[in-house]
């Protein structure tokens, strides 16, 4: 075991989990509003790699800048999510996921049909910087940017939640649904705006794993589970619990991958999931 | 009155099994191999359903008793010699541990239907990764299972005829299973369970007990599916048996023929898996992935215009009608 390697291991799984705790939290958004989850998610992660692929070879984008247009797209997608999937099955948890799972299918083909089945890869201009602190550390630029976008969109989400009426009306549907909708709340406006930002999430998850992360149609269901699991260990809608909890994860894939080689070592993440629902089978974090 | 219409019913059924047997004999040989794929599917969905319809939790772990079923006894055949059969066997106890051991964990406390699928799918990423990790149950790149001659004793078949016998008879004896559960004390056990957890847990019901025992027998089932499965393809492939994508595919069957009902699965998986062939053979060329996005779209679209399925679907349409004409009947004046 080469302990020297440990700190900058630490830290990249720091940064990388920090990525699959937005995927989780663009998952508790929906769930908070809807009591339904869509495993779609992952593909749809893909979907935003993949518009950022296209926005290169196209128009020669850079990663960081194309979000300025991948973000209101995504957005609209997760309202589109709301409006045609979510809303005709009123929200029942189960018929939902059986139609997320169609959904999988049909994004992850149709990306296979434009983009073909090859590793495609996105450079960014910053995609090869790099940062030392100290000694031991060295940093990709992409991983710190990504980690410093989630701290913001987190301090962001706490702003919004706790002290404006759209933060106040989200967590009355979140809370009660009736009561919320005969104080004046309307109900399916903040469902669609919930949605919506969910999408927003997602873009914003899928521009910052561009730069690190090779696209492939398949690799959907991948991040559909790096976001379930922080989600599940946080108790489903505690928003900073899935932040933080996908930083655990990320560390269980980041140590896993360095310190314990083969099939111990990929499945490192699940093995962790597994063991805490066996030890706290309510989530790291009480909810609200 | 009500015999009358059972009669009716088991005539039917009688019926519609001879007319598929006399049919798969008669089919060209690659219609039959679709044939027998859709009865493996069928199989599969039926067991799946067993815990993911009547007991209304939806497992997405079950890829990993299929690989079981499949790989376990490949390997035990190719490098201990131990006779198919008794690997089968071997492989359907070490499901229905495994079953055991996760739906444990899992129900041990009351946590929702959504809760069991996400922690589920975890297990079946795990275990896809363990077995393409572990080299003793073939690694990423699976087995070759030879077939000679046919021999019962060793569960060899030569043609797909006798794949088609084996997969038919496999199937009925599953659908029959299902059925005795679905009108035995533990269906509606299950049942209550699935919608109302309070009140079935009120009037006496052991939650937990009944959740871990539908679980071992489905895992068992698809253990044994699996297997099956695994001699008729050959080549027992780690990236069919063992990916998440598998169980997803059940689980849609599952969702479009009727969820929970004893024939949705049936109906489900006997109309998709030919659908899919179809459509992959005639698209599959052209440009790949095109006919399993139609697959999804198609999928997306059932559910939201028939959100119990097929069955569910055709049975309200079918009431609806009845309801027409007798009140047709009652417009008439006296």
């Amino acid at each position: 075991m080469d302990l020297s390697i440990l700190p900058q291991t630490i830290a990249q799984g720091v940064l990388v989990g920090s990525t699959y705790g937005l995927i989780g939290l663009s998952m508790g958004l929906m769930y908070s509003v809807s009591g339904a989850i869509s495993l779609a998610q992952g593909h749809m992660v893909s979907m935003s790699m993949y518009l950022v692929l296209s926005l290169y070879t196209g128009l020669q984008l850079d990663p960081y800048v194309s979000v300025a247009i991948t973000l209101p797209v995504l957005a609209l997608a997760g309202a589109a999510l709301y409006w045609f999937l979510i809303r005709p099955l009123s929200g029942n948890a189960i018929m939902v996921f059986q139609a997320s799972l169609g959904l999988m299918f049909l994004i992850e083909n149709v990306l296979l049909m434009i983009y073909g089945g090859q590793f495609h890869q996105v450079p960014s201009i910053v995609s090869n910087r790099f940062i030392t602190f100290g000694d031991a550390m060295i940093m990709k630029l992409p991983l710190l940017i990504g980690f410093g976008v989630t701290g913001a969109l987190a301090g962001i989400l706490f702003v919004t939640l706790e002290y404006t009426d759209y933060g106040r009306s989200m967590r009355a549907v979140h809370q009660n649904e009736r009561s919320a909708a005969l104080v004046g709340v309307n109900v399916q406006k903040v469902r669609l705006w919930v949605f919506a930002m969910s999408g927003a999430v997602i873009a914003i998850a899928g521009v910052l794993l561009v730069p690190s992360t090779p696209l492939h149609p398949a690799e959907g269901l991948k991040y559909t589970l790096v976001g379930l699991m922080p989600l599940v260990l946080a108790g489903m809608s505690n928003f900073f619990g899935i932040l933080l909890s996908g930083v655990i994860i990320g560390l269980a894939e980041a140590i896993g991958t360095v310190y314990i080689s083969g099939a111990i070592g990929l499945s490192l993440p699940y093995i962790i999931f597994i063991l805490i629902l066996i030890f706290r089978p309510h989530g790291l974090f009480k909810g609200h | 009155m009500m015999t009358e219409h059972n009669v009716m019913r088991v005539m039917g059924v009688a019926a519609t099994i001879v007319a598929v047997g006399v049919a798969g004999w008669f089919l060209p040989d690659y219609y039959l191999g679709i044939a027998v794929k859709a009865l493996i599917y069928i199989g599969l969905a039926v067991a799946w359903n067993l815990i993911g319809g009547f007991a209304g939790q939806l497992s997405l772990g079950h890829s990993v008793f299929i690989a079981i079923g499949a790989l376990l006894p490949s390997a035990l055949l190719l490098k201990e010699g131990v006779n198919f059969w008794a690997g089968m066997a071997i492989a359907a106890i070490v499901s229905a541990l495994l079953g055991a051991v996760i739906s444990w964990i899992a129900f041990r406390f009351r946590l929702g239907h959504l809760y069991f699928a996400l922690i589920t799918l975890a297990f079946a990423e795990l275990g896809w990764f363990v077995i393409i990790g572990t080299e003793y149950l073939g690694g990423a790149s699976g087995f070759f299972l030879a077939s000679g001659p046919m021999n019962l004793a060793r569960f060899e078949f030569a043609t797909t005829q006798q794949y088609f016998v084996v997969a038919f008879m496999a199937v009925l004896a599953a659908i029959g299973l299902s059925a005795w559960i679905f009108h035995s004390k533990l269906g509606y056990y299950l049942r209550a369970i699935r919608n109302n957890e309070d009140a079935a847990q009120a009037i006496g019901i052991n939650l937990l007990a009944c959740k871990v025992v539908v679980m071992v027998i489905s895992a068992a089932l698809s253990s044994v599916i699996g297997s099956i499965y695994a001699r008729f393809s050959g080549f027992v492939d780690p990236n069919l048996f063992a990916s998440p994508l598998i169980i997803i595919e059940i689980v849609l069957f599952t969702a479009i023929g009727g969820i929970g009902t004893v024939w949705g699965p049936v109906v489900g998986a006997g109309l998709l898996v030919p659908l899919g062939e179809v459509l992959r053979g005639h698209l599959g060329n052209a440009l790949p992935g095109l006919h399993l996005a139609i697959y999804g779209f198609l999928i997306v679209i059932v559910i939201l215009v028939m959100p119990g399925g097929i069955t569910r679907g055709v049975a309200s349409i079918r009431k609806a009608l009845q309801g027409l004409f007798t009140k047709s009947r009652s417009d008439v004046p006296a």
